[in-house]
C-alpha cells in the first residue's frame, strides 16, 4: 500500500512537471495551433487577446502604440504575430534548455523595458489555456500548464 | 487606344519582373512550412546558422554587427537564440504574405527596428538575400528559386527601406 502511495505521488509529480516528454507533446500540439498562414495566426491571436481583455480590461492600455483597441487593425495584427512568434520560439526551444534560457533572458529584458507587469503573464496563461484546447486534439492541460510556467517564469522580471 | 494597351502591358511587365505574385506566395509558404516547424528545433538553428555562415564568408566585416549576441562563438546559446529570432522574424513575414495590410505594418516595424541598429546598410540585405538563396535549396526539396527570390527580394527591400546604401 505504501509503495502504491509513493508510486502515485511520483506519477502526480510527473504529471505536473514540464519534463522532456511533456515538452515534446506541447511542441507537437503547438504546431496544430500555430500553422503557417498569417490570417489563421491572427484569428487565433484575436481569440487569445480578446480573452485577455475579458479577464483584465486594463490590458488594453499596454497596447495603445499598436492599436490594441481594434484587434482587427493591421497594426494590432502585426503585433499579435510578433507576440505569438515569440511564444513559438520559446515552445520550439523547450527541448534545448541552454538556448531557451538565452532566449528567455532576451525576452525578459524586452518586457522589462516595455514595462509589462508580471501579472499579465498569468492573464495570458489563463487565456491560452482557454483558447488553445479549441485548436488541438487531445489537449494536455497539465503539460501545457507546467511548460507555460517554465516560459513565463523565465520572462518575468 | 492600342498604344495605351501596349503601354499598360509594358508597365505590367516592368513592375512584375520582380514582384511576388499570389502563386509565388503560395509556393514560398508551402516550401517554408515544410522545413520550418516548432517540432524541430535543431532544424531552425541549422538553417539560420548556415545562412549566417554564408553571410560571414561573403562579408567578414558584417560579423561585427552581431557582437552583442556573441557571434565570436557561433555555437553559444546567445548566438543560437539570435539565429532563431532572425529566422523566426522571417517566418512571421512569410506567414503574412497573404495578408498584405498586416504584412505592411509588420515590415514597417522591422524596418524601424533595423534602422535603430548602427551599421546596418541596404547592402547587408542583398547579402542576406544571397545567403538564403544559397542555403534554401540545400534544405528544401523541389525548391523554386524564382518564386523565393521574388518574394524574399520584395520583403528585404521593404525592411531595408529606411537604411543607407
Amino acid at each position: 500500500m505504501k509503495v502504491l502511495i509513493v508510486l502515485m505521488a511520483c506519477l502526480a509529480y510527473v504529471a505536473a512537471d514540464c519534463g522532456p516528454l511533456q515538452r515534446l507533446k506541447v511542441k507537437h500540439q503547438w504546431v496544430q495551433v500555430y500553422s503557417g498562414h498569417g490570417y489563421e495566426r491572427e484569428a487565433f491571436g484575436r481569440e487569445v487577446f480578446l480573452e485577455m481583455y475579458n479577464q483584465a480590461p486594463k490590458a488594453k492600455d499596454l497596447f495603445t502604440r499598436v492599436r490594441g483597441e481594434n484587434v482587427f487593425s493591421p497594426e494590432f495584427g502585426a503585433h499579435m504575430v510578433r507576440v505569438l512568434g515569440g511564444l513559438d520560439m520559446c515552445i520550439a526551444l523547450l527541448s534545448d534548455d541552454t538556448v531557451l534560457n538565452a532566449q528567455l533572458a532576451h525576452l525578459s529584458t524586452q518586457h522589462k523595458d516595455r514595462g509589462i507587469p508580471n501579472e499579465y503573464f498569468d492573464v495570458m496563461k489563463v487565456a491560452l489555456m482557454k483558447v488553445v484546447p479549441g485548436h488541438v486534439s487531445h489537449f494536455d492541460f497539465d503539460a501545457w500548464s507546467a511548460c507555460y510556467d517554465v516560459i513565463a517564469n523565465g520572462i518575468k522580471h | 487606344m492600342l498604344r495605351f494597351v501596349a503601354l499598360l502591358a509594358l508597365v505590367g511587365l516592368a513592375v512584375c519582373d520582380d514582384c511576388c505574385t499570389t502563386e509565388d506566395r503560395k509556393e514560398v509558404q508551402t516550401l517554408w512550412s515544410e522545413i520550418w516547424s516548432a517540432q524541430f528545433t535543431g532544424r531552425r538553428v541549422q538553417v539560420a546558422q548556415a545562412v549566417f555562415e554564408d553571410l560571414f564568408r561573403r562579408d567578414p566585416e558584417s560579423k561585427n554587427l552581431f557582437k552583442r549576441v556573441n557571434v565570436d562563438d557561433m555555437n553559444s546559446p546567445e548566438f543560437h537564440a539570435h539565429c532563431i529570432r532572425v529566422v523566426n522574424g522571417l517566418d512571421t513575414v512569410i506567414g503574412l504574405l497573404d495578408d498584405p495590410d498586416t504584412l505592411k505594418s509588420q515590415l514597417e516595424h522591422l524596418a524601424q527596428q533595423h534602422k535603430e541598429r548602427d551599421g546596418i546598410h541596404k547592402t547587408h540585405f542583398d547579402e542576406m538575400s544571397h545567403a538564403f538563396g544559397a542555403v534554401m535549396p540545400q534544405v528544401s526539396s523541389c525548391f523554386n528559386p524564382d518564386a523565393w527570390n521574388r518574394c524574399f527580394g520584395s520583403i528585404a527591400t521593404k525592411i531595408a527601406s529606411l537604411l543607407e546604401d
